[in-house]
């Protein structure tokens, strides 16, 4: 074909200037090709977090206020489970129960179960799921186990451990804590294991505690049999056990119990779309409570991922344009230095009866050829660069926000019997973590698209100035030149 | 054929106007060979830009089988020049980066001509000019004459009714400007072209049926006494005053 002919033709004249294009917009690809990877890298690093934080398919998390102390008289204060610790009259410390019963607390262990926030009416979740835009509600409890260990001798100082525990609803896993797990032996909650007195326990602490499908694990004074182990990411501070949610109400708590109540609500929005009218549905409906979503989380979440987002954001994808732009500027300078130089021939060719869009064609045709020989050479160059930064970038980070609600134990305070003899239980603290965040950039089907787009454009606008000039050449001017 | 009538085109150079053509009036008939002689920047190749319709007078009337080209859209200029004119350079002007052939076929690029007669008009073309053997050479690998010899063929190939030259032999040697002014006559002869050649060189003026000087962009027609109108061949030599 006579088009194809003459363009390759004039390609392999210009060979060193072909390439020079070409490897300048290879170059402005090759970034911007780059930079969306790393971009999509930290962006599902980002996710990742984020999504972990409150599980899959969870879109906005609903949690009760910060749980109070009990109040004097209160049921709580009658609770077996309760207890406080003051310094008796020897100097010795002395743990009490609500009924005013204090004994030394040597030797002695107290294993103290405290909630994170305070309880939300188990109704409000069936409320919630009825809300529009709202596909699904489940309630679920977060609570803390305390345990602290007192020496035999007064100068020794007290051993303490916690772990978390999760209340889940049986029935609803794909939503709440449990919905980004992966299970690695046994298996996990059926809707019939509402109310028994089963176990699902996070691979880390299972690890720990050497515990495996088919161990016991006694909490609050309840013993609990595993069924199953589960893996889920660190950056969302997993809790260690998760229980049904009804065995998690009947708990004795510090301060009372949560029958009746949840202290969580995981809601799934129809769409995103839906969800800030959703937020603000539930806002009106719990006001006092605190309602997150993963855009208002992801304001909290800090730490070198956010950097490495905004350095992609803002200085890459700059860094990219304005080399493009040097790029498609050098090719339409030069596109056009060659078009002066065959002013003759295409002067030749209107003088023989070529339309100048004829000619025009066969320029455009030569730019958009070298905008895709670019268009190739810079996916393989983003490609290359995604690599680069996968192998030799530093490790991110991401800072998450604890679990609030946690109140110290008063000196003085009523306390009743505990685990082990009467022991004093103090509410445990989840503060903020750091987690490790692996970066994958990723060259999606969409950037080397976007690539291919941004070559032609490149060839077509180098092309089009090129074209003006010819559209604008006079055969007898043209002509004159060579005469 | 051709009928000028007060043809006058002026340029602007800085601030003054340069009349290249003044005042011209020329008819030149089917089939007639027609030279034009004159010193460099007197109107000669601006006369032929004007016959071709590469550039359009600033006053007067040039027709061609009765329309009068400066009335015509740039697009019907062309597709006229495409079907109709044959044009050859003094430098060849071929696309340096096209074989003989492909040269040749890129006149007949306008003309929407299928594949399979390109090749068979293509190919009659180069032999009508003894050039079948050079069909593949580049321009870089044939002589001046073969170079202009393609360039003929590029002309011709699509059967034009007007062949205008400027200086067709004016980049070649005493030898080969015999044989393209000897190829060029038999042709005019052969075809009947409408042939308009400007040429420095008075001997092959000679040739011509009629010789018209171009002199301060007026033009004066001499009668020519060449072999063209001595053989008798073409139409006989019209009045000297054109």
């Amino acid at each position: 074909m006579f088009f194809v002919t003459y363009l390759r033709r004039e390609l392999r004249r210009r060979m060193r200037q072909a390439i020079f294009i070409a490897l300048g917009l290879a170059l402005g690809i090759g970034l911007v090709v780059t930079v969306a990877a790393a971009s999509a890298g930290v962006k599902k690093a980002q996710s990742g977090v984020l999504s972990a934080l409150y599980g899959v398919g969870t879109d906005v998390t609903v949690t009760g206020a910060a749980p109070g102390p009990p109040k004097p008289g209160s049921k709580s204060n009658n609770d077996q489970n309760n207890y406080g610790l003051q310094a008796g009259p020897n100097g010795q410390t002395e743990i009490c129960t609500s009924n005013g019963k204090c004994i030394n607390a040597a030797g002695k262990t107290i294993d103290q179960l405290t909630a994170s926030y305070a309880g939300i009416g188990q109704s409000r979740v069936a409320e919630a799921a009825r809300l529009p835009g709202v596909t699904a509600a489940a309630g679920g409890i977060t609570l803390t186990d305390n345990t602290t260990t007192f020496g035999h001798s007064s100068s020794s100082l007290p051993q303490s451990s916690s772990f978390t525990l999760d209340g889940v609803d049986t029935g609803k896993t794909s939503l709440g804590p449990l919905s980004g797990a992966s299970l690695t032996s046994g298996h996990s909650f059926t809707a019939a294991d509402a109310d028994t007195g089963v176990a699902v326990v996070d691979s880390g602490y299972a690890k720990s505690e050497n515990l495996k499908a088919g161990s016991v694990l006694t909490i609050g004074g309840v013993k609990f049999t595993v069924i199953g182990i589960v893996r889920q990411s660190q950056a969302s501070s997993p809790p260690d056990v998760y229980v049904p949610l009804a065995r998690a109400q009947a708990m004795s708590l510090y301060a009372g119990s949560l029958k009746g109540e949840v202290t969580t609500i995981y809601v799934a929005a129809a769409s995103a779309a839906d969800i800030p009218a959703v937020s603000k549905e539930i806002s009106g409906l719990l006001p006092g409570s605190t309602v997150t979503t993963e855009a208002s989380l992801a304001s909290e979440v800090t730490g070198s991922v956010t950097s490495a987002a905004k350095l992609a954001n803002d200085l890459g994808k700059w860094l990219a344009v304005l080399v493009l732009i040097a790029a498609f500027a050098v090719a339409s300078l030069l596109t056009m230095a060659a078009v002066a130089r065959r002013v003759a021939e295409f002067g030749t060719l209107k003088a023989i009866g070529w339309r100048t869009r004829r000619i025009v064609a066969q320029v455009l045709g030569e730019s958009v050829a070298m905008g895709i020989a670019g268009a190739a050479v810079g996916v393989g160059l983003g490609f290359a660069g995604a690599a680069i930064i996968s192998s030799v970038a530093p490790k991110l980070s991401a800072t998450v926000p604890g679990s609030s609600g946690a109140f110290s134990l008063a000196a003085g305070q009523a306390v009743g019997p505990g685990q082990g003899g009467g022991v004093p239980r103090r509410p445990g603290t989840t503060a903020s973590h750091v987690v490790a965040v692996p970066l994958h950039p990723s060259v999606t089907v969409g950037v080397i698209v976007l690539a291919v787009i941004l070559a032609v454009a490149g060839g077509l606008l180098a092309g089009s100035f090129g074209s003006w000039r010819i559209a604008r050449l006079r055969p007898a001017d043209a002509l004159s030149q060579v005469a | 054929m051709y009928k000028l009538t007060g043809v006058t085109r002026l340029y602007q150079k800085g601030r003054r106007t340069v009349a290249a053509v003044q005042d011209l009036d020329l008819s030149i008939e089917d089939g007639e060979w027609l030279a034009v002689q004159g010193r460099t920047g007197h109107g000669k190749s601006t006369l032929l830009n004007l016959l071709g319709g590469l550039d359009r007078p600033t006053d007067g009337t040039v027709g061609l089988d009765g329309t009068d080209l400066g009335a015509l859209r740039e697009t019907q200029l062309t597709r006229l020049r495409a079907e109709k004119i044959g044009f050859i350079f003094q430098t060849f002007n071929l696309i340096p980066t096209m074989s003989a052939a492909e040269n040749v076929e890129a006149a007949l690029i306008p003309l929407g001509v299928s594949a399979a007669d390109r090749r068979a008009k293509i190919a009659a073309a180069l032999d009508a000019v003894g050039l079948a053997d050079r069909a593949a050479h580049l321009p870089s690998e044939m002589s001046g004459g073969q170079q202009q010899r393609t360039a003929i063929a590029r002309a011709l190939v699509k059967q034009p009714t007007v062949v205008l030259a400027d200086e067709p032999t004016g980049n070649l040697d005493q030898d080969t400007r015999d044989e393209i002014i000897a190829l060029l006559e038999r042709l005019w002869h052969e075809r009947g072209l409408t042939l308009v050649l400007v040429t420095h060189d008075t001997a092959i003026a000679r040739r011509a049926q009629r010789v018209a000087v171009m002199s301060n962009g007026r033009l004066t027609i001499h009668q020519a006494t060449g072999s063209a109108t001595a053989s008798g061949i073409g139409p006989s030599a019209p009045s000297p005053s054109g």
